[in-house]
C-alpha cells in the first residue's frame, strides 16, 4: 500500500520538526527556498533554549506550559536521529549588574507558576557553585533548574541527515505554488498531495494576514577561554540579553528584538550591545573570536503565539515568534495529530 | 475653582490628558488593546533607521490602525545632527510636523541632555516641526525652550523607566507656576497612577507614559487604571484643593456634644 504523500513547505525548524514525526508513515517531499539545508530560517540562528519559566515573563501561562510539555517531546525526537545533538537540562542563571537590579526584580515579579519548575534565589556564593567562572562578578540572581537548551546547528545537519535516508524528496532553491484542483485537492508546483504542511515562517508573509517578521541579531563566537555550563541571562534595560553555551567552546550570544521586516546586516549598535553585554558577564570573551554575527527574521502574529490554521488539507503553521524551540515540537504535534499523527 | 482650560497641543485640542508609549509591550496585540483601554488620543512612536519607511510597515500600519494622532520621538539620538536628520525622516514617514525631541545626554539614566537639546530645538523650530522637548526639570532649562517658541513642554518626573514618580515636586511646581500658558506634560518616570494623578493635580496639563502601562502584569488594566488617575488629577485641579494646614480642625462642630465626648 502506497504511504499518503506529504509535502512539506519550508525547511526551517518547524519543518524539520514535522518531518521527523512523519517520517516513518507518508511519502514526504520537502520544498525550500534557499539552495542549502542547513542554514535557512530563523532556527538557525536562534540559542535554541528550552527556558518555559525565564519565557513565561513575556508570555502567557499556556503558552510555557506547551513548553513544558515541549521538553519531554525533544528527547525523544532527537533519538530518532543517527547523530548526536547536543541537549541539556540543568538550569538557566539569571543575573544583573547593580545598576540593573530594579530590572532582576522586576523580571521575578513577572514570572508565572510553573508545574515542575521553581524558581531559586541565588547568592554570589551559589553563582560561583553553578558557574565557577562568574565567581565574584555577581552578588545574586535567579536560578531556574529545570530549563534546558539543545544544539542548533547540530540539530540541523542531523535532521538533514536523517531525512537524506529516508524515502523523502528534497527540493532546495524552489519558491513554491500551492494551489488547489478542481476536486479542491492541495497542488505543490502542480503535483496534487494528500496534505500539505505549510511550515514556511516569515516565507508565507503573503499568504498570512497579520504576519510579521520581528529582526533578532544574534552573535556566535568561540571563546576557548571562557566555560559556562548552561546559559546566563543578563538583564537588561530593553530585551533579554542572553549568552548560551554550544559545544566547543562556541557561543550564541542574542538577541535584539526590532519591529522591523529588515534583514540586513546587523548594526554597529547591536554587534556593541550584545559584544559588550558578554564582555561584561566574563572578561575571557574579549578575546573571543567572532564566528558569525546575523540577523533574522521571526515570524510572528499580531499577539506573538503560534496559530495553526487548517483549510481543507493544508496545515499552517506559524508564528512561532521568539519561542521555536521552546514551542515546536509540541505546536507541531498539535497541529498533527488530528488527522495525521 | 478654577477655569478649565482645553488641553492643548500646538493650537490642537485634545480630551485625553494622557499620551502612551508604543514600546516594550508583550505583544503588538496586548499593545493595541491597552492603547484602547488607556482612551489615550495621542500615541508616541520611535523610529529607527532599520525599521523606517517599508521594513517597519506592518509596525506602523498597526499604530496607524489605532486611529490616534501620532507623535514620533528622537529616542536613541545622541547628537543634534542624528536628532535633525531622524525628526526628518519622522516627518516623512509620518506625515506629521510634530516631533518629540528627545536627546541624550547620559547613556545610563538617559538624562536628557539640555544643551544640545537647546540648539536641536532651535534648529527644528526654524525648520517649521512643532517641537515637544523632553527636557528635565529645570526652570531655566524651560525658559530658554520656551523662548525659543516651543508651545509645549515635557519635563520628566524621574529617569524613563525608572517607575520613580515625580522625584523633585518642587522643581516641576515651580515651571508650572512660572510658566503659567505653557502646555506642560510630565514625561517620562511614572510607575503607577498616583504619580500621574499627582502631576494633573499641581495643573500638568498631561502626562505621557510606557513603560508603567507596558511593563505593569496586565498592561490593560494598569492602562485603564491611568485614565481614571489622570482624569482624577485634573478634576481636582479643576475643583481647588483646601489649603494644607498644620493643626487638625474637627469636621464635625463639637458645640452641643457631651463634654465626656469631647475628648
Amino acid at each position: 500500500m502506497r504511504k499518503p504523500k506529504v509535502a512539506i513547505l519550508g525547511f526551517g525548524l518547524v519543518g524539520r520538526v514535522a518531518a521527523l514525526m512523519l517520517q516513518d508513515q507518508y511519502q514526504l517531499s520537502i520544498f525550500e527556498a534557499a539552495q542549502t539545508p542547513n542554514n535557512n530560517g530563523a532556527g538557525a540562528l536562534a540559542a535554541a533554549m528550552l527556558a518555559p519559566m525565564a519565557e513565561s515573563v513575556i508570555c502567557e501561562a499556556d503558552l510555557a506550559q506547551m513548553g513544558v510539555e515541549a521538553m519531554t517531546l525533544w528527547p525523544k525526537l532527537l533519538a530518532t536521529l543517527s547523530m548526536p545533538v547536543m541537549y541539556q537540562q540543568v538550569g538557566t542563571l539569571i543575573v544583573a549588574h547593580q545598576q540593573d537590579m530594579g530590572d532582576l526584580r522586576s523580571f521575578e515579579q513577572r514570572l508565572k507558576p510553573l508545574a515542575g519548575h521553581q524558581a531559586q534565589h541565588v547568592s554570589s556564593h551559589d553563582i560561583a557553585k553553578l558557574e565557577p567562572e562568574l565567581a565574584g562578578r555577581f552578588h545574586q540572581g535567579i536560578y531556574l533548574p529545570s530549563e534546558g537548551q539543545l544544539d542548533n546547528l547540530a540539530f540541523y545537519k542531523a535532521s538533514f541527515e536523517q531525512l537524506k535516508n529516508t524515502e523523502c524528496q528534497f527540493y532546495f532553491g524552489k519558491s513554491v505554488m500551492l494551489e488547489r484542483n478542481l476536486q479542491g485537492v492541495a497542488q505543490v508546483n502542480g503535483e496534487a498531495f494528500d496534505w500539505v504542511i505549510d511550515c514556511r515562517g516569515i516565507g508565507a508573509k503573503h499568504q498570512l494576514d497579520g504576519l510579521r517578521g520581528v529582526r533578532g541579531e544574534v552573535a556566535r563566537i568561540y571563546a576557548p577561554e571562557v566555560t559556562l555550563n548552561r546559559p546566563v541571562r543578563l538583564m537588561h534595560p530593553r530585551y533579554p540579553i542572553y549568552i548560551a553555551p554550544k559545544p566547543n567552546n562556541e557561543f550564541v550570544i542574542g538577541a535584539t528584538e526590532i519591529e522591523s521586516q529588515d534583514d540586513g546586516p546587523i548594526t554597529v549598535r547591536s554587534t556593541l550591545e550584545l559584544l559588550s553585554a558578554a564582555y561584561t558577564v566574563h572578561s575571557g570573551f574579549a578575546e573571543a573570536r567572532v564566528m558569525a554575527i546575523s540577523a533574522g527574521l521571526r515570524p510572528a502574529f499580531s499577539d506573538n503565539r503560534p496559530h495553526i490554521e487548517t483549510d481543507g488539507n493544508v496545515i499552517s503553521i506559524n508564528g512561532l515568534y521568539r519561542h521555536g524551540y521552546l514551542l515546536a515540537p509540541a505546536v507541531v504535534q498539535q497541529a498533527l495529530s488530528k488527522e495525521l499523527l | 475653582m478654577r477655569e478649565d482650560k482645553p488641553f492643548t497641543i500646538y493650537g490642537q485640542t485634545f480630551e485625553s490628558r494622557l499620551l502612551i508609549g508604543s514600546a516594550l509591550y508583550p505583544s503588538p496585540q496586548v499593545m493595541t488593546d491597552a492603547i484602547h483601554a488607556s482612551q489615550s488620543q495621542i500615541v508616541t512612536v520611535s523610529l529607527r533607521r532599520q525599521n523606517s519607511v517599508s521594513a517597519g510597515q506592518d509596525f506602523w500600519q498597526l499604530i496607524k490602525d489605532t486611529g490616534l494622532t501620532v507623535l514620533p520621538n528622537t529616542a536613541g539620538c545622541h547628537s543634534v545632527k542624528e536628532a535633525v536628520t531622524l525628526a526628518n525622516m519622522c516627518r516623512e514617514v509620518f506625515a506629521t510636523d510634530w516631533i518629540k525631541l528627545e536627546l541624550i545626554g547620559d547613556e545610563y539614566n538617559l538624562q536628557p541632555d539640555p544643551i544640545a537639546l537647546l540648539d536641536a530645538t532651535e534648529i527644528l523650530l526654524q525648520d517649521g516641526f512643532k517641537v515637544l522637548p523632553y527636557c528635565t526639570d529645570d526652570l531655566v532649562l524651560c525658559q530658554r525652550l520656551a523662548a525659543l517658541g516651543c508651545e509645549v513642554l515635557m519635563p520628566w518626573g524621574a529617569p524613563i523607566g525608572t517607575g520613580k514618580g515625580l522625584l523633585n515636586p518642587y522643581n516641576l511646581a515651580m515651571i508650572r507656576q512660572r510658566l503659567p500658558d505653557m502646555t506642560l506634560i510630565v514625561d517620562a518616570g511614572l510607575g503607577v497612577p498616583s504619580h500621574a494623578c499627582q502631576a494633573l493635580e499641581m495643573g500638568y496639563d498631561a502626562v505621557l507614559l510606557n513603560s508603567a502601562i507596558a511593563g505593569a502584569g496586565c498592561p490593560v488594566k494598569m492602562a485603564r487604571a491611568f485614565n481614571h488617575a489622570v482624569q482624577a488629577g485634573r478634576a481636582a485641579y479643576i475643583a481647588q484643593a483646601m489649603p494644607e494646614k498644620d493643626v487638625a480642625a474637627p469636621s464635625t462642630p463639637t458645640m452641643g456634644m457631651p463634654f465626656w465626648h469631647q475628648n
